[in-house]
């Protein structure tokens, strides 16, 4: 019987190679690939070290204001601020902890490459007033604005909703929120709206922005600004610490809709969109 | 009245700490970053600085790494302002990190992890009012 060797194979086919050159071959694979696990180990360490960080920070806050409470010295008012402030404390803790379960569900969603969740339709204009409501006291903070440009998605949308794991979009748009309430400049405004766009490898999309004015993002990073862990050099100084996971889940959560996330950058103003096939407007 | 200036980006810490030293008759300053911090120096005169390490630079200083800013903050008092007393309070846990703040005459207390009556109790020593300091570390 004769064999037919595929084309893709005849390509590979490589002339013989003396044992020296294959030693040689093995030895370098051997050492780039030491030098990879290397840095993959620095990586990780340094990831699990902001997560430490950022996990800590906030119940160090919430031990101290307890500690607080419980001196007779400080007035009711102050207490009652106390009070405020563990709240707030805690629902940053309720944030982060919400990531990290997240990025391990994902993983088992993409590994599927399903839903664990089954999509529903979301009126997807309410879900954005109120994540906007959630961050507003954050912003009013360095007095800035987020607005939700209702026009924009009477008009995207006519009235239909998105077929979406409501969960999982929440925390991407939260993440978008939460980086545009950190990183804006103080008086400024952060505004969510809605388009249609045609997008490469996608089609027709329903484009969901938040933009903001403020920290300016290097071009050359921006790619990168999408992997685990990868935090912007101008972020960095500004705010040097964070997990660096929120753009991440945000992409991966995006992927799982058949959609992608983008970002537009002039200058100091900043956009981050989540796109979604227009098949999921339903 | 003694004034201790707080320099840390993380402004939640504050509250408890000012609550807690006001009423020992102490004026609490703020400031997020390392700019900000000098610029109030210039103006108070202030008994405790009591830092972070990691936090922003501010304008004046464009080049300091954010994540060793308290370290040029703790370098530029002690040979500039030596009469100011220094508490360091961070969240680093790395002893490689803060191994070169054991040679330094100042205080490093763990944020949110060393109870809060033992800062209140190091800033006031380092202030001169709570009996003879002796250098914390922990």
């Amino acid at each position: 019987m004769q064999m037919r060797i595929p084309n893709d194979h005849k390509a590979t086919i490589q002339p013989q190679r003396s044992s020296g050159e294959e030693v040689a071959r093995l030895t370098a694979e051997n050492s780039a690939l030491k030098v990879e696990l290397s840095e993959a180990r620095k990586s990780n360490q340094q990831y699990l070290q902001n997560v430490a960080h950022q996990l800590t920070a906030p119940l160090g806050a919430i031990k101290w204001s307890i500690e607080a409470l419980k001196d007779p010295e400080v007035s009711l008012s102050r207490k009652s601020k106390l009070l405020s402030s563990i709240y707030s404390q805690a629902t940053i803790l309720v944030h982060l902890i919400k990531n990290f379960a997240l990025m391990s569900n994902l993983e088992a969603d993409l590994e599927l490459g399903q839903f664990r969740e089954r999509p529903e339709p979301v009126d997807i204009l309410r879900l954005c007033i109120n994540l906007a409501n959630d961050f507003q006291p954050q912003a009013a903070e360095n007095e800035k604005k987020i607005v939700v440009d209702e026009d924009s998605f009477a008009g995207t949308l006519q009235g239909k909703k998105v077929q979406m794991v409501k969960n999982l979009v929440a925390q991407a748009l939260s993440n978008l929120l939460e980086n545009a309430v950190k990183y804006s400049d103080s008086r400024s405004t952060i505004v969510i709206s809605a388009e249609q766009a045609t997008v490469d490898k996608i089609g027709d999309t329903l484009v969901i922005s938040v933009r903001s004015t403020g920290l300016p993002i290097k071009t050359d990073e921006n790619e990168q600004l999408f992997k685990r862990g990868f935090r912007g050099s101008t972020a960095k100084q500004k705010v040097p610490a964070g997990t660096g996971i929120g753009l991440y889940l945000a992409k991966r959560v995006m992927v799982l809709h058949q959609g992608a996330i983008g970002l537009k950058t002039t200058g100091r103003d900043s956009r981050f969109k989540l796109m979604f096939p227009l098949s999921r407007l339903v | 009245m003694k004034t201790i200036l707080f320099v840390d980006d993380e402004p939640w810490f504050h509250e408890s700490l000012r609550y807690a030293l006001e009423p020992k008759g102490y004026e609490c300053l703020f400031a997020t970053d390392m700019t900000t911090a000098l610029d109030l120096l210039d103006t108070h005169e202030v008994a405790v600085v009591v830092t972070d390490i990691m936090m922003p630079a501010g304008t004046k200083f464009p080049n300091i790494d954010s994540q060793e800013t308290g370290f040029h903050l703790i370098r530029k008092l002690q040979s500039e302002r030596p009469q100011i007393a220094i508490v360091c309070l961070s969240v680093i846990g790395d002893e490689s990190k803060i191994r070169p703040l054991r040679t330094l005459r100042l205080d490093y207390l763990r944020k949110g992890e060393v109870p809060l009556a033992t800062v209140i109790q190091t800033i006031e020593r380092a202030a001169g009012d709570g009996g003879e300091r002796v250098w914390r570390f922990s």
